[in-house]
């Protein structure tokens, strides 16, 4: 009996998980959307009563700054504390997940863009932050990356990503290499550096999403950028389109440029490579500027922001909405956390969240100190990409960007051909994308 | 024999029930805080996720009944089918390999503890020592050695002249669930060699005095008496090696990622259904179809584990 007992139980510890919220959700919705805030006892009526806020974030290294931000915030509102709680980014879903199903724990909460914030806000676990005050000064293209099927926008966006090709200034001076323009001239830079013993691109691949991140960048350049992008959104072409098995196919070539066994490191081991002047370029989002800063590197870092389709003509610059902020229905403290909300859709905030975090605010107004962020902000103004998988294909079960990332870590691993990572990728978006008519 | 004991003791028991029948209903109610959290942690979640798998879902909400369509395409479906199957496969290697590494080398070390040799008690601590570990913090460490760039395998590896051994461990679809096995094995040795332990300490020394008398020595009275004793240790160590498994979560998860890289080469059942049911948050379907692996990982685990038990029944010896 107790082997039964025994078995019974493990398994209903992994079978548990799903009902802790899940079951009832559908009802749970509805009823935090009734619930009035005014009657929990910790709700603060009462001026003076402290009250705390719970803020959820997928960016761990951002905690000191925040603390900064969040410091300035009090001395205008000391009656409200915020608790800035970071996950690791992973695993930032799911605890998210079972946070909203349990209906406690969060007040506040960093959205993933487009189709992962449009899931929650239509599973009814926000409340719209259309009116806000502030919400004006942020370009209607980037309240897409939190707007709900019903049309209103469920967070305020606070950062902008770009993902670009950094590079190590010293090593590109010390070997006469020039900044590469076109595939082509990428590719000679990257044999060059190799001819040297010099790792060209410090790729990981263990964690799969950064490797459809180097997609976003290199990829662009094969499959015609935005002109492709528009004709897989209107279902003109799809992903076993020839320029984007091209795109798959450079991504196969840049193998043997990058670290030896990179399927197997993480990307702190591909960092600590690009830090030592190990590896020359390394490849991931502007956010990355801010951890290079933590580290005090000692060569000096710039960028270049992917490649052109032909020389001369300016590269496309992958830029998204990376984050936005909402609240959550359930929260007790609905008033504080529309104040603290307001707050985030300020000009305040956004300087300070570029200054302290040197990242770019898509608040109208806000110009970064950094000034690698400055070209970037420009760049994207002029000439932009978006990072498709990111804000486009980040549907289905498992989603269109998982298995597209998936299948490109199957394909360094000899498992699949470019062809079949595309067709993979295509079999997943044919499942749940229906093109824009 | 027992019918004997029985005609004795029926009596008395009776008598007792009926001069203290309050008491006797009493007990029972001691029973209740440990039900009440069977049923609230166990019993209920287990009801829960089968009924959740029979309704369609759109990310966190709930929506129509659907009958079985969620276990028909977790069976038929591209790519569930795919990473079903590939995933059990997994879990058999997993449980194989984890067996046979145990049952060999615990079942050695608890032959050599139970041996009348020095330091035997230092030994005992050492091999049980990491079980006191956490499994992630195993997990931490092992990634660390097995690092491609810096661990310290491949690094000594090198030192020592076979530097052509060296390879990704947890980066190469063809070492990387091997490794993991060897991981896990080496986490639950001491475990296994104490209950093997216990199994070869219960048996009396009488007996191999006479099989040595007999003639017997050596392998013959391990195979033949050593074993066939001890066999309630071993269908008890077979069970559990099984069910831990079928469980295989953390370890994995820790040194791979939820996904079980590379590519799915070290993904298990546990995972594929973390994954499934918790893995995102866009909208999908993924909580149903979660709920129904959930449900199949149930009937799976406890069917075999009724059929080892009935199968190593028959082979039990009384000692």
């Amino acid at each position: 009996m107790k082997k039964q007992v025994a078995v019974l139980g493990s398994v209903a510890i992994l079978a548990g998980g799903i009902l802790a919220g899940c079951g009832e959700s559908g009802t749970k919705t509805g009823d935090a959307s009734t619930a009035s805030p005014g009657t929990s006892p910790a709700v603060t009526g009462a001026k003076g009563e402290k009250v705390k806020l719970t803020m959820y974030s997928w960016r761990p290294e951002d905690k000191e700054g925040y603390e900064k931000i969040i410091a300035e915030f009090k001395k205008e509102n000391p009656d409200i504390d915020v608790e800035f709680k970071p996950f690791k980014s992973t695993e930032y879903n799911t605890i998210l997940g079972n946070t909203l199903q349990s209906g406690t724990g969060v007040d506040i909460f960093q959205l993933r863009p487009y189709d992962g914030a449009k899931a929650i806000a239509d599973a009814g676990y926000l409340l719209p932050v259309d009116g806000v005050k502030g919400i004006e000064n942020i370009p209607a293209a980037y309240q897409d990356a939190a707007r709900g099927t019903d049309n209103k926008v469920y967070g305020i966006p606070f950062m902008l990503n770009n993902a670009v090709v950094f590079y190590n200034k010293k090593l590109f001076q010390d070997n006469n290499i020039q900044v590469p323009e076109t595939w082509e001239e990428f590719v000679k830079v990257c044999e060059t550096l190799k001819s040297k013993n010099i790792i060209p691109v410090a790729q990981s691949g263990k964690a799969a999403y950064l490797l459809s991140m180097t997609h976003a960048v290199l990829g662009p350049s094969a499959y015609g950028g935005n002109e492709f992008v528009s004709s897989v959104l209107k279902g003109a072409t799809n992903f076993k389109d020839a320029k984007f098995v091209d795109s798959i196919k450079r991504m196969k070539q840049m193998e043997t440029f990058f670290p030896k066994d990179f399927v197997a490191l993480e990307d702190k081991d591909a960092q600590a490579l690009f830090y030592t002047g190990k590896a020359a370029m390394y490849i991931n989002g502007s956010h990355r500027l801010e951890t290079f800063e933590a580290n005090k590197l000692a060569f000096e870092v710039d960028y270049f922001p992917g490649l052109s389709a032909q020389k001369g003509q300016p590269a496309q610059i992958a830029t998204w909405v990376d984050g936005s902020y909402g609240v959550a229905k359930s929260t007790k403290h609905k008033d504080q956390a529309m104040k603290f909300i307001e707050f985030i859709a300020s000009n305040k905030f956004g300087q300070a969240f570029s200054d302290q975090l040197t990242r770019v605010s898509p608040i109208k107004g806000v110009a970064p100190k950094n000034e690698l962020l400055k070209r970037m902000a420009e760049q994207s103004e002029k000439s932009s990409t978006p990072y498709l998988m990111l804000t486009n294909f980040s549907q289905g079960t498992p989603t269109t960007k998982t298995t597209f990332e998936d299948s490109l870590q199957g394909m360094y691993i000899g498992k699949l051909t470019p062809e079949k990572v595309a067709e993979d990728t295509q079999a997943s978006a044919d499942k749940w994308f229906k093109p824009a008519k | 024999m027992r019918a004997i004991n029985d005609l004795n003791e029926a009596p008395v028991v009776r008598a007792a029930v009926k001069k203290k029948p309050l008491s006797r209903h009493l007990v029972h109610l001691f029973l209740l805080p440990a039900l009440i959290f069977y049923v609230g942690f166990m019993i209920y979640p287990i009801l829960q996720a089968l009924l959740n798998s029979f309704f369609s879902w759109k990310g966190l909400t709930r929506g129509e009944f659907i009958g079985l369509n969620n276990f028909v395409r977790l069976f038929t479906e591209s790519p569930f089918k795919e990473t079903f199957t590939r995933a059990l496969g997994h879990n058999v290697i997993y449980f194989v390999g984890t067996m046979l590494a145990k049952m060999i080398v615990a079942f050695i070390l608890a032959l050599f503890i139970n041996s009348k040799i020095k330091g035997k008690e230092f030994f005992k601590t050492v091999f049980f020592l990491p079980k006191l570990l956490s499994v992630i913090v195993v997990g931490f460490l092992f990634s660390l050695i097995l690092n491609p760039t810096y661990g310290a395998l491949n690094t000594f590896l090198g030192k020592i002249g076979l530097e052509s051994l060296a390879r990704p461990w947890l980066g190469s679809p063809d070492t990387a669930l091997y490794t993991i096995v060897l991981i896990n094995s080496w986490y639950g040795f001491g475990f296994a060699m104490l209950i093997f332990l216990v199994g070869l300490q219960a048996i009396s020394p009488e007996i191999y005095e006479a099989a040595r008398i007999d003639g017997a020595s050596g392998l013959r009275m391990v195979f033949k008496i050593t074993i066939p004793l001890a066999m309630s240790s071993i269908m008890i160590m077979t069970i559990l090696t099984f069910i831990g498994a079928f469980e295989a979560f953390e370890l994995i998860f820790a040194m791979q990622g939820s996904s079980g890289g590379p590519y799915y080469s070290t993904d298990v059942l546990a995972l594929y259904f973390y994954r499934l049911a918790f893995g995102s948050v866009s909208g999908g379907d993924s909580i149903g179809l979660g709920s129904a692996l959930a449900v199949i990982l149930l009937i799976l685990i406890a069917g075999a584990t009724f059929v080892s038990m009935y199968f190593f029944r028959g082979k039990e010896v009384d000692s």
